[in-house]
């Protein structure tokens, strides 16, 4: 991929920061942290390693330095040449994608290091060690190694766009750091999934603190944008928070009887006119001044037709806009929720000053999460600290825990129903 | 045919296991390098030949009861995984020969896999 136009992407997409990582080599993460810095795009330098096992492990560094180091004891256990003809030339760029150089190395081979000596490679360099993909059979811990290793010591595991969030947490256990990442292969790839900090500025340093939840810096959660509602919920939301809004509701109305889902967000904020509304849900039409292309709406429209539904959007100068999805909840084509708690946590983490309500809501019971009652209940500390973040975290589980049948009984409420 | 034999015919070194353990029946065999399939597939009593050596491979072995692992390529896990596998009387054979060589001599002798009608 093209250092610049991989830079333009993730920037385009509305990402803040991405990891490099090619596979077993770190000469590429030069161009693309160079080419990163003109676009406003962090970029940390990576490297995604295949252990003995045939296990990846993503390494993120401290700096492109530490990086290099590594890749030169990896270099001499790396065994064997790269065939061109099969898998292609391995170039090495620079920022303006001029061929500086050709790879020799078998880069897509296994090194010798089984994944123990992985991890401790990457530690040696203070970096961070992620599981990659654990979601994959081929190439993925746990189908490689039927099992995380006890004791192995791993900053986070990664799912990729194949899973969201709350069924990663399921088959891999809430104790874990997860991250979602696109383990992007093409450009169209890049930003498909994303992880949410809660950081102090964007650096290799404060994601370190996150992935160990240390000094108030935490990971969010992540999503799914061409997937998940909630990702569609969010995005839409944090319009709502540019508008200057003072006050947002944020409801999901699941109705198993009719097979309805109605996504909806209200806000104050300052609005549209009539002919700017119109003009909301097309892709290439956007107020924003830092990308060309406002997706939101366009995309939860898509998201909408493609389930039986619709999108309206009610908008008033002055007044606030109004933005409604309604879908046939149990249709093949719904796309699935994805996870409402990182949608809540990060706009309430993002929201400081406005009043946002969520709620949700299946059949007859419903539950919700009011930023002033957490406010309150914090009594002056912020959302976006650790006390403010659990509390909210505990909410939406606790509430999503009492929007579930009770275990055993028909389900009705299941996806599948009624197909 | 017992594990003592079958170490015989692939001529193996008994990395873990106890001549207690040796005497154990095999009961059909299996070969994978990913432990998720061996979890998801094998059958207790089953040799399993493999040549991944990771730690993990004991608790795969003990956790589907198998007759015993098979390491082929002359390959040898670390001296603390085979401390593990003695303690939990997982059973681990080393060989040279490759892994189809050992799956045809098992198999000329009669020990089958899975599905297959010879098979037990």
């Amino acid at each position: 991929m093209h250092p610049k136009a991989l830079a333009h992407a993730a920037a385009a997409t509305g990402l803040d920061a991405v990891v490099v990582c090619d596979h077993n080599s770190a000469e590429n993460a030069g161009a693309l942290i160079r080419a990163g810095m003109r676009e406003g795009l962090a970029v940390v330098a990576g490297m995604e390693i295949t252990s003995a096992e045939e296990v990846h492990v993503v390494a993120l560094f401290p700096d492109i330095d530490a990086a290099l180091r590594l890749q030169r004891r990896l270099y001499a256990v790396l065994p064997g040449e790269n065939d061109d003809e099969a898998c292609g030339m391995q170039v090495v760029v620079d920022e303006e994608g001029e061929v500086l150089a050709f790879n020799r190395h078998r880069l897509i081979g296994a090194t010798t290091w089984d994944v123990d000596r992985v991890v401790s490679e990457i530690r040696s360099e203070r970096g961070l060690a992620v599981a990659a993909h654990v979601d994959r059979e081929g190439f993925g811990i746990v189908g490689q190694l039927g099992m995380i290793p006890d004791g192995l010591a791993l900053d986070a595991i990664e799912v990729s766009v194949r899973t969201d969030l709350p069924s990663a947490r399921m088959s891999f256990g809430s104790g874990r750091v997860i991250l979602c990442s696109s383990d992007a292969h093409r450009i169209d790839d890049v930003g498909r999934a994303r992880t949410f900090f809660l950081l102090r500025e964007i650096s290799f340093d404060e994601i370190a603190l996150a992935l160990s939840a240390a000094q108030g810096r935490c990971v969010l959660g992540g999503g799914r944008p061409m997937e998940d509602l909630s990702t569609h919920l969010l995005d839409i939301a944090r319009n709502s928070l540019e508008a200057g809004a003072t006050r947002i509701d944020v409801e999901v109305n699941e109705d198993p009887t009719s097979d309805r889902l109605v996504l909806e967000i209200r806000d104050n904020g300052r609005g549209m006119d009539a002919a700017t509304a119109a003009r909301a849900s097309d892709p290439f039409f956007t107020t924003r001044k830092t990308r060309k292309v406002g997706l939101g709406l366009s995309l939860l429209e898509a998201a909408a037709k493609a389930a039986d539904g619709s999108l309206d959007l009610e908008s008033a100068p002055g007044v606030g806009t109004r933005v409604r999805a309604t879908f046939r909840r149990n249709h093949v084509d719904r796309a699935p929720l994805g996870d409402l708690e990182t949608t809540v946590l990060v706009l309430l983490a993002d929201g400081s000053d406005t009043r946002i309500v969520f709620g949700h809501c299946v059949g007859e019971r419903r539950y919700e999460v009011d930023s002033h009652a957490v406010v309150d209940a914090l009594g002056g500390e912020a959302i976006a600290s650790p006390e403010g973040i659990a509390l909210v975290r505990e909410a939406v589980r606790a509430g999503e825990a009492s929007l579930r049948p009770p275990s055993g009984s028909p389900g009705v409420d299941s996806q599948t129903a009624g197909r | 045919m017992t594990l003592d034999e079958a170490a015989k015919t692939l001529e193996c070194s008994v990395l873990a296991g106890s001549a207690e353990d040796l005497r154990r029946e095999v009961r059909g065999g299996y070969v994978s390098d990913l432990l998720s399939d061996v979890m998801g597939n094998a059958d207790d009593g089953c040799l399993w030949v493999t040549l991944q050596k990771h730690d993990n491979v004991v608790a795969v072995a003990h956790l589907k009861d198998l007759a015993a692992v098979v390491l082929v390529g002359g390959r040898r896990p670390e001296p603390q995984t085979l401390e593990r596998a003695s303690a939990e009387h997982v059973v681990i054979l080393g060989t040279a020969l490759s892994a189809w060589e050992a799956v045809g001599r098992l198999h000329r002798l009669g020990v089958c896999g899975r599905g297959n009608p010879r098979g037990t």
